[in-house]
């Protein structure tokens, strides 16, 4: 072999071959590094070249496509103490009604996704209701207002601040000059100390000037109730800590009154009876409210019965007897004498640990009978306290006096901020014809409403979530309100445009919340920061000693029809629907789709009558009726719900809206609204209850969407239910708990149980929970405030009703013994986490397995969907996803935004899988990081899942059950605790306790 | 003794002396041939198949375009709901599986059993028990939420290394029914071989010779291979034969496994397979009266098949109709409150018109069969086997529906209602199977004419045409 001669004697070489130059080197050279491009393009004829290059020139101009510019903008150097990706949480304050709740909000990287109570708030102490916890989806509707509009009979025409801004300026000056001469302005009413404020300075900037102040669910009532009691109108809130014996007259004192959050927690706080005395509930309404069914005794009367009960009760109390005492009519017989009796003597014994409650839709001389007699048992001081209201106390006249105005011409400019009075205004002033003959008419609205669409003006209004503010809790304490994202569109809160009227300037509202923070409790040494940071001002609890009764408190004057135990036609009576209010939150597919508290209803309100009352009429469930009263008349399907007074039609207000949007209905966009617009026949001479309508059948049905049967139910079926109700939902009396604390337990026997497989062997964490049947009161805050943890769909009314309905927990509700007179039997189902699950064994692809803490884990991504996981749960707590309920975030561009409100920690599920409640995993997560960082073990408390966390009653406890020192695995093994279906050998890792009722032995 | 008989009726007298010819005596080889053979090949088929055919046709296509809009809209266009999460499919499924029980059992159990009245109508049953394995298969693989996926209940080897969940009665389901659809089809063909070698030597067009050709894998006849066929059958049969115990088991364990009540019972695999019997033989009834009259085959599956089919109907309904009587005594006897529950709530609640609807279908019905005018009757006979395989097709409606509507948590209670997409998928479903057995008539030799020949009483029966001695060999 020839060599090949080295150039140089220190040329270095790699390899032996390299150094001899061998054949196969020279061809693995050539190969490697061959002299020629082998994959050189094949010639192209110059001719054609320039074609193709001419061509792609041409396409090149011709085309608009290319890449969508954009810039990205990462942090050079992080905001210190930021952590990408890391929550964070904001106290804040929803103001509803005049009522400050304390939130504390999740935010995301600047996007708030969960709202959640504020545990620091003294008041409510970390609960919330369904409305604040739905208060994200709002914030991320894709129907909210982006920018101001013109209305131009009733088309919509896009303009801007800018726009409204030179429209308004010289009607501003003129104003100015003439000192608000024919303008008026019409708000909420708010508690907020810097409105007053503002309010103050519009009147003095413009002394002639109307300023309204409005809502349909008003408590004018009660204000002039404590009018007639005390000489002047008093806010007050109540002690249930220190009520032994409550009574609550038409008065939903667990939801609906002003201090309901704190309320449920401090009576279920007394429910237990492991502690002291259980206090007793006595309930007299006309409709089943959730403080009706969780009473220990209800009675069920006309709204009109309620004020000749009372006076009775007075009578009976103060010594009188018999006849003297009004003991006549339809309190002369069978249960109602007994209650009233019984009742008397309870409340007599119990002096100052007491409580009369009486809900705003009674008149004012209920509400001065039930202040004099709660003065005569000494509850004042005790458990009922007194302050100065901050809202205005007269609504109805206050929007009498504007519509008076509008139509006698005097207003020329009217200014609606915030509210919806062409829909919601009583039947009887005709606020829509009123408003037409305004010359310009502005509204300042979240939404497109029924109200923007009568205006020339539309102004988008800003979440709550985005703008600063404060308000009074129920127990006055002053509540700060600070934005957790800037405003998503160009609107303005109701507290900037209010400053922006006498000025034509938008204001800094945080400096407007801070001067009066700083006028009021920063006077006196509150520190704004730590404030802020609360969300509430520590010791600003605002109160009144006990004022005097007026020696005239106001007389009696209920109908002598009143006393009658039939009544004269039927009753109408008109309140608050629990998941849309007054109307307001008609487009928020949470609250729609959540199934009402005691009828289980979705997507609709409906004409609540008791079934005796319906067999009378001939009136099933679903049929449409037509009531008439005065001159008025209303369509609405009929639903039978036992518990409802004889001859009374329960409306509840806030459907049938004309103007919501996707949700609650559009007719100017041929969009279906849920419900019916009870409105139409509440008039202002009666806004809690009306006498002597007519009823009669149309002959047409609607279909109600229930998520649960009604109790109308085959025989087999009824039976059944009672059989398998007593076992699955137990409770009984004090008396009995006496006797036997572990009743509950012992209420079954199970065989001794023999496991088919071998069972796992749990070293670590042992999750479980507990929930207290005798603290929860179906309040649903739970259920949404799981839906919007878990990124849970809404399915429609359409899914509803073929029973598809997604939310992972839910509230079930059966009835017990005679129909007009119902026990309401609660219980919160979800997944109860089974040791030994049905549904892992039968999955075929072992899509759910068991986690080693114990926790039945779904992985969606190993999901194909077969469903006998679903068909195995005893629990039927498993829902599929039979379409793609999220399709609209996927497909459609407007849904982008509502994107946003998506927890990032949760998948997103897709159509063809399982989900089910996870006792909210990602929690867990997020606790053990931090846990494990510091070496240590998680601590009890540490994690809160969503609906323990929404709970106002502290029913629902989660932790640890190996930990012995935790609060659930005391609660675990607690006396009344026990679990269902035990038989089927499945280990729930929920227990529950049994509810313990406390019934007078009197009434038995 | 052949001489004498002169009708069909009178050959067929159940004188125990005498043994009775299992088919019509005056048949020799070379007419059970032409008769058969003649189906198959003429050019053209008679109107009414084409009309059978266009309709049965147009039923699967719009089959396959449902499964289209079900796979784009997802599972909802169905009626499951909530607590009712199976529904219609699973039905449907349990329904055409158990009608796939006759045909083996025909093949495999009455051979081993020496029933020779079997090879007039075997190979219809297989034929029958193959397309209904075929409407079964389908839809457990489209009742999936996420069909792209459905793969996944194979052990396929991945990268995840995930198995499937053994433990899993739907597990056991794909491998039983997919063995079952297997073995099924390997046992038809197989005893489709001499006869499609028959075919093959009578074909004229070069297509059919081509494609008989190949499917008569070069049958030639020779005592060699009759040898060799007529063991490798017998070990099939011995094969098929625990399969058709164990498919209707294992379906039934579906439930049976189940903790729900109404499903979770220990009488469910026997009780599945006599349903299954029953149902199979009443479709292979309701397909063979027609059949026999149209093509002309009422010398080869005579009156006494008929009839024979009439009793083990008679005497299935009957198990039927215990299991349905033990069930209600069972739950009661149990004394367990959830399962007294379901029957009483299957027989009075909601859904008692379909109970009572299966209850009259199965066993009340069939009980008509005691009498042998009725037997032998065949417009009474295809009456109540119709109301058999309605009756058939409720039971499973109600072991699915019933159970699920109404189980532990009353709150969670409902009601099914099947949607039109449920209704036309069991259409068409029904099409499909009608396409696949009217291609089975058009082209393949719908009588084992080989098995046939080999019941022929060939020693001492009249030689009318001179019959050829050596054709079928014996048995």
């Amino acid at each position: 072999m020839e060599k090949r001669p080295l150039e140089h004697a220190s040329t270095p070489w790699r390899s032996l071959d390299e150094l001899e130059d061998t054949p196969e080197f020279r061809r693995f050279l050539e190969r490697e590094f061959p002299a020629e491009d082998p994959e050189k393009p094949p010639k192209v004829a110059r001719r054609r070249f320039l074609q193709l290059m001419g061509a792609s020139v041409a396409l090149a101009g011709a085309s608009g496509c290319r890449w969508e510019e954009d810039r990205l903008l990462p942090f050079a150097e992080r905001p210190e103490g930021w952590i990408p990706g890391k929550p964070r949480h904001y106290a804040t304050t929803m103001e509803l009604s005049g009522v400050g709740q304390g939130l504390l909000v999740t935010s995301y990287d600047g996007r708030p996704i969960k709202v959640e109570g504020n545990p620091k708030h003294p008041f409510s102490r970390g609960a919330t209701d369904v409305f604040a916890q739905a208060a994200i989806l709002d914030l991320y509707d894709p129907e909210r207002s982006r920018f101001p509009e013109r209305i131009e009979g009733g088309r919509r025409v896009r303009a801007g601040w800018k726009e409204f801004h030179e429209f308004y300026w010289p009607m501003r000056s003129a104003l100015r000059g003439n000192g608000g001469e024919g303008l008026a302005v019409l708000c909420r009413p708010s508690s907020s100390p810097a409105r007053a404020a503002l309010r103050e300075t519009f009147r003095r900037a413009l002394p002639r000037a109307i300023f309204a102040e409005y809502e349909p669910l008003n408590r004018d009532a009660v204000f002039a109730g404590a009018k007639e009691a005390f000489g002047r109108p008093l806010e007050f809130h109540f002690d249930l800590s220190k009520a032994d014996t409550i009574l609550c007259l038409d008065c939903d004192l667990l939801r609906a009154e002003p201090g309901s959050l704190g309320y449920a927690r401090d009576f279920a706080d007394r429910r237990a009876p492991e502690g002291g005395r259980p206090n007793r509930l006595y309930v007299v309404e006309s409709t089943m409210s959730l403080t009706g069914a969780a009473a220990d005794h209800r009675l069920a009367l006309r709204s009109e019965q309620i004020g000749p009960f009372l006076m009775a009760l007075e009578g009976l109390v103060s010594g009188k007897s018999g006849a003297e005492a009004g003991i006549r009519g339809f309190l002369a017989e069978g249960k109602a004498k007994r209650f009233v009796e019984a009742l008397a003597r309870e409340l007599g014994t119990a002096k100052g640990r007491g409580l009369v409650a009486v809900g705003s839709r009674q008149p004012s001389w209920v509400h001065a009978l039930a202040h004099r007699l709660n003065g005569r048992l000494g509850n004042h001081g005790s458990t009922v306290h007194f302050r100065v209201p901050e809202v205005e106390t007269d609504q109805t006249a206050s929007l009498g006096a504007l519509v008076s105005a509008m139509a006698s011409g005097a207003v020329k400019t009217c200014f609606v901020l915030d509210g919806n009075p062409v829909y919601d205004a009583p039947a009887d002033m005709d606020f829509g014809a009123a408003y037409a003959k305004v010359e310009t008419r502005v509204h300042l609205a979240y939404s497109l409403d029924e109200t923007s669409l009568a205006s020339t003006w539309h102004l988008p209004m800003a979440h709550f979530l985005e703008s600063w503010g404060d308000a009074r809790a129920a127990d006055g304490t002053w509540c700060l309100q600070q934005p957790l994202i800037k405003p998503l569109f160009e609107s303005r809160s109701v507290l900037e445009t209010l400053a922006y009227l006498p000025e034509g300037r938008w204001p800094d509202a945080k400096k407007l919340v801070r001067d009066a923070f700083d006028r009021g409790p920063g006077a006196s040494g509150a520190d704004w920061r730590l404030s802020l940071r609360d969300g509430v001002v520590k010791g600003s609890r605002a109160g009144l000693g006990v004022p005097k009764l007026s020696p005239k408190t106001g007389g009696a004057n209920a109908a002598p029809s009143a006393w009658e135990s039939r009544a004269r036609g039927v009753e109408l009576v008109f309140d608050a629907d629990p998941k849309v209010h007054d109307g307001r939150f008609a487009n928020n597919g949470w609250l729609q789709e959540l199934p009402d508290f005691i009828s289980k209803l979705t997507w609709d309100n409906a004409a609540f009558l008791a079934p005796r009352t319906a067999e009378r009429m001939g009136v099933s469930q679903g049929d449409v009726l037509r009531i008439g009263a005065g001159g008025r008349s209303l369509e609405i399907a009929a639903y039978i719900l036992p518990g409802q007074a004889e001859d009374s039609i329960f409306l509840p207000l806030g459907y049938g809206r004309k103007e919501a949007g996707v949700v609650g209905g559009s007719e100017a966009r041929g969009i279906p609204s849920p419900g019916f617009d009870t409105y139409a026949l509440r008039t202002s001479a009666a806004m809690g209850f009306a006498e002597g309508a007519e009823v009669v059948k149309t002959g047409a049905t609607h279909v109600l969407a229930c998520t649960q049967d009604h109790f109308a139910i085959d025989e087999i079926g009824r039976e059944g239910r009672a059989e398998k109700v007593h076992d699955l939902v137990r409770g009984g009396t004090l008396e009995e708990y006496r006797k036997d604390p572990e009743f509950a337990r012992h209420q079954s026997h199970v065989p001794p149980l023999e496991s088919l497989w071998e069972e796992h062997e749990y070293e670590g964490r042992r999750w479980g929970m507990t929930i207290d049947l005798g603290r929860c009161t179906g309040c649903n805050a739970c259920v949404v405030g799981c839906q919007a943890e878990n990124n849970i769909p809404i399915v429609g009314k359409e899914q509803v009703l073929e029973g598809r309905e997604m939310q992972w927990l839910r509230i079930d509700r059966y009835f017990k013994g005679d129909p007009e007179d119902p026990e309401v039997v609660q219980q919160p189902m979800t997944c109860q986490q089974c040791e030994l699950a049905p549904c892992e064994q039968v999955c075929p692809v072992a899509a759910t397995t068991h986690s080693e803490e114990g926790l039945n884990d779904m992985v969606y991504n190993r999901c194909v969907g077969t469903r006998y996981c679903a068909n195995n749960c005893p629990f039927k707590v498993r829902r599929f996803n039979y379409f793609n309920f999220n399709k609209k975030l996927d497909y459609d561009p407007d849904y982008r935004i509502a994107r946003l409100g998506k927890n990032p920690e949760v998948t997103i599920r897709h159509r063809g899988v399982m989900e089910k409640c996870t006792f909210c995993v990602q929690r867990i997560h997020a606790a053990r990081i931090p846990a494990k960082n510091e070496g240590r073990p998680i601590r009890d408390g540490e994690v809160v899942t969503a609906c323990q966390q929404a709970c106002p009653t502290g029913a629902i406890v989660f932790g640890d059950l190996a930990d012995e020192g935790s609060r659930v695995a005391a609660s675990f093994s607690s006396d009344r605790s026990y679990q269902t279906l035990a038989e089927l050998n499945i280990k729930p890792r929920i227990a529950y306790l049994a509810r313990i009722r406390n019934p007078n032995p009197e009434l038995g | 003794m052949s001489s004498e008989i002169t009708t069909t009726a009178e050959f067929l007298s159940d004188d125990p002396v005498k043994r009775a010819p299992l088919v019509d005596p005056r048949l020799d080889y070379h007419s059970v041939t032409e008769t058969v053979s003649a189906i198959a090949e003429r050019p053209k088929p008679p109107k009414a198949w084409y009309a059978a055919f266009a309709v049965a046709l147009s039923l699967t296509l719009m089959l396959f375009a449902l499964i289209g809009y079900l796979i784009v809209e997802g599972v909802g266009v169905w009626g499951n709901n909530n607590p009712a999460f199976w529904g219609f499919p699973i039905v449907n499924f349990v329904f055409w599986v158990g009608i796939g029980h006759a045909g083996t059992l025909i093949s495999a159990i009455l051979f081993l059993f020496r029933q020779k009245w079997r090879t007039s109508i075997n190979r219809f049953a297989e034929a029958m028990t193959i397309f209904a394995v075929v409407c079964a298969g389908l839809f457990p693989g489209i009742h999936v939420g996420r069909i792209w996926f459905a793969y996944w209940l194979f052990p396929v080897p991945n990268q995840m290394e995930m198995w499937p969940n053994f433990r899993s009665p739907l597990l056991w389901d794909v491998f039983a029914v997919g063995t079952y659809a297997t073995v099924s089809l390997l046992f038809w063909y197989f005893g489709m071989i001499p006869d499609l070698a028959t075919l093959r030597d009578r074909a004229r067009s070069r297509l059919s010779k081509i494609l008989y050709g190949v499917f008569s894998l070069g049958w030639t006849g020779s005592a060699r291979e009759w040898h060799r066929y007529e063991r490798s059958y017998l070990i099939l049969a011995a094969l098929a034969t625990p399969l058709v115990l164990s498919v209707h088991s294992v379906v039934s364990f579906d439930f049976a496994v189940a903790q729900l009540p109404g499903w979770h019972t220990t009488i469910f695999p026997p009780y599945f397979v006599a349903g299954a019997i029953f149902s199979g033989f009443a479709m292979v009834q309701t397909l063979m009266v027609p059949a026999r009259r149209f093509f002309g085959l009422e010398k080869i599956v005579t009156m006494r098949h008929i009839e024979n089919m009439n009793k083990v109907i008679l005497a299935t309904g009957s198990m039927v109709g215990y299991a349905y009587g033990i069930e209600f005594f069972i739950a009661w006897y149990s004394g367990n409150p959830n399962e007294s529950f379901v029957f009483l709530n299957r027989a009075f609640g909601p859904y008692a018109w379909a109970y009572w609807i299966m209850v009259s279908c199965n066993v009340i019905f069939p009980q008509l069969f005691w009498f042998k005018k009725i037997r032998r009757n065949l417009l009474i006979t295809m009456v109540i086997v119709m109301l058999v395989n309605v009756g058939m097709w409720f039971e499973r409606f109600v072991i699915v529906v019933t159970s699920l509507s109404r189980d532990f948590v009353p709150a969670s209670w409902g009601y099914f209602k099947p949607t039109a997409v449920d209704l036309l998928m069991l259409l068409g479903s029904f099409g499909l199977f009608f396409t696949l057995f009217l291609l089975f008539l058009r082209f393949l030799p719908i009588v084992a004419m080989a098995e046939v020949k080999g019941v022929m009483p060939h020693d001492h029966g009249p030689k009318e045409k001179g019959a050829p001695e050596s054709a079928g060999g014996e048995r």
